[in-house]
């Protein structure tokens, strides 16, 4: 008797949720496969010709086939409270990673007004134009946003974001400002790739805004951050302090602006973005333009980055397809060109090809 | 040459279909006036209220129908696969959410006949007095 009442009270609890919300569940997927053709590598590194496709998740490609550097899946759910009160969560599992699922969203959002949104929780860095949908292939041109100016260490942070949206004369005025940190505990950029023992990058008092500027078929975007750089090293187990010089820490200030204009079947993007470490400054601008022929898009892309010792630009060719309404072809070929001085190569030379499909629903 | 008649006539049928006139429906109450500039601001998420200040509520038409594919290429001029890739970006970055579907024109028109601040469209053979047309394409 005891036990069956208990069994309907659990089931009475399993079925009243403790607030009516409606979950929304979409995402996305990216299957992407590749190879170097031919590359100089980097002998003073022991590194074999290798494409670094994707610098933050350290996406390579060597002269076999893979499918791992580019292919990822994101499941996000979204729970409407009502009032204007939603939860977010977004689960990735990538190639890069061997397919190690991580929540890289969750947010809370509240609707202030018609023209306020506050968000809290673990988002991703807006910093580049692309930065905050970099994973969502469907929706830009490429098999992805060109490597050499997604170069950041840092990728997502924990904190607020206050978002607005204004209509002022026939302009779309839209944009955001945040503030939080990010302490990324091994990071893979500087761990794997650009050294070899765990380092521990932190990136502290961010604060930063961005502004959209819309209008018919002009898109400008400007984008401000500046952070705190802390980092440290551990060697045989113990963890030891970065300096920069006689510094415990920097500052990094970026700034960026992108002009895009998607004009009948043209396409134009651009972005013109500077980093500046404690007065080093890093360059990056990236010019693309496509031309729509119905569902095929043949496109051309130029990247570079510039700074004292490491340099390095690609030049890129590719084709869209979007062969169903939810996902499309892609084929790139991209041509790098590292020009780093001795030492600070980052993967040398390589022509490689990648082609796959990118889908939502 | 029946074989040719039919042909022409499927032509005619289909092209028929792609053209069809559509309006753009909201409540019987609702008297606001409303030009392809407010249904660009409201069909892509940009703005949440009508030219008169009161709140919109856009609906779509399922993807598939005919009235759905018009409205997408002559009303906000982009192809659905730019439109799904302009809606995966704001859906992914927690910036929006797409306008909510309707399977066909008479889920449309009661959705649109229940709610004042609705806004959708049909094509406008499909229009009667439960809903107020205040635009056609």
């Amino acid at each position: 008797m005891k036990k069956s009442l208990l069994v309907t009270a659990s089931g009475l609890l399993l079925m009243q949720p403790l607030a009516h919300a409606n979950v929304d569940i979409s995402g996305y997927a990216s299957v992407i496969g590749g190879r170097v053709l031919s590359g100089s590598g980097v002998e003073a590194f022991d590194l074999p010709p290798t494409f670094l496709a994707n610098y933050p998740l350290v996406g390579v490609y060597e002269k076999e086939w893979t499918f791992k550097p580019d292919t990822r899946f994101g499941l996000q759910f979204r729970a409407n409270l009502m009032d204007g009160l939603s939860a977010t969560a977004q689960v990735v599992a990538r190639g890069a990673d061997d397919f190690d699922a991580r929540f890289e969203w969750a947010y809370l959002s509240y609707d202030l007004n018609d023209h306020w949104t506050l968000q809290a929780g673990k988002k991703r860095l807006p910093l580049y134009y692309y930065s905050d949908f970099f994973d969502v292939g469907y929706a830009y041109l490429w098999i992805r946003p060109p490597a050499d100016n997604y170069t950041w260490q840092i990728f997502n942070y924990t904190g607020v974001n206050a978002m607005f949206n204004y209509f002022v004369g026939d302009w779309d005025i839209s944009g955001n400002i945040y503030t939080g940190r990010e302490d990324d505990k091994e990071n893979k950029l500087l761990s794997q790739f650009f050294g070899s023992v765990p380092v521990r990058e932190i990136w502290k008092d961010i604060v930063g805004g961005v502004v959209n500027l819309n209008r018919d078929w002009l898109d400008i975007r400007l984008t401000y951050m500046t952070y705190i750089n802390e980092r440290y090293r551990t060697i045989d187990g113990i963890e030891e302090r970065v300096t920069w010089g006689d510094s415990l820490t920097r500052r990094g200030k970026f700034a960026g602006i992108s002009v895009n204009m998607d004009f009948g079947d043209w396409l134009l993007l651009s972005e013109l973005n500077r980093l500046d470490l404690d007065g080093s400054k890093f360059d990056t601008y990236m010019v693309s333009a496509g031309y729509r022929i119905n569902q095929f898009t043949p496109y051309i892309s130029f990247a570079d980055f510039d700074s004292e010792n490491e340099k390095h630009n690609t030049t890129s060719l590719g084709l869209r397809w979007d062969f169903h309404s939810n996902a499309a072809f892609k084929f790139q070929y991209d041509d790098v060109n590292d020009k780093g001085v001795p030492g600070w190569e980052v993967a040398g030379d390589s022509k490689s090809v990648s082609f796959g499909i990118d889908l939502v629903f | 040459m029946n074989y040719l008649k039919a042909m022409l006539g499927a032509l005619l049928l289909l092209s028929g279909a792609a053209l069809a006139e559509i309006s753009v429906i909201v409540h019987p109450s609702n008297t606001v006036s409303v030009d392809q500039s407010d249904l660009n601001r409201l069909f892509l998420g940009r703005g949440s209220n009508f030219s008169d200040g009161n709140r919109a509520t856009p609906l779509n038409l399922a993807e598939g129908q005919a009235a759905r594919e018009h409205f997408d290429t002559q009303v906000l001029n982009r192809s659905s696969a730019q439109l799904k890739a302009y809606w995966s970006r704001l859906v992914f970055t927690g910036k929006g959410t797409p306008p909510a579907e309707h399977p066909n024109a008479a889920a449309m028109k009661a959705a649109v006949a229940a709610d004042p601040t609705a806004i959708g469209y049909i094509a406008s053979s499909d229009v009667d007095d439960t809903v107020r047309v205040v635009a056609t394409f």
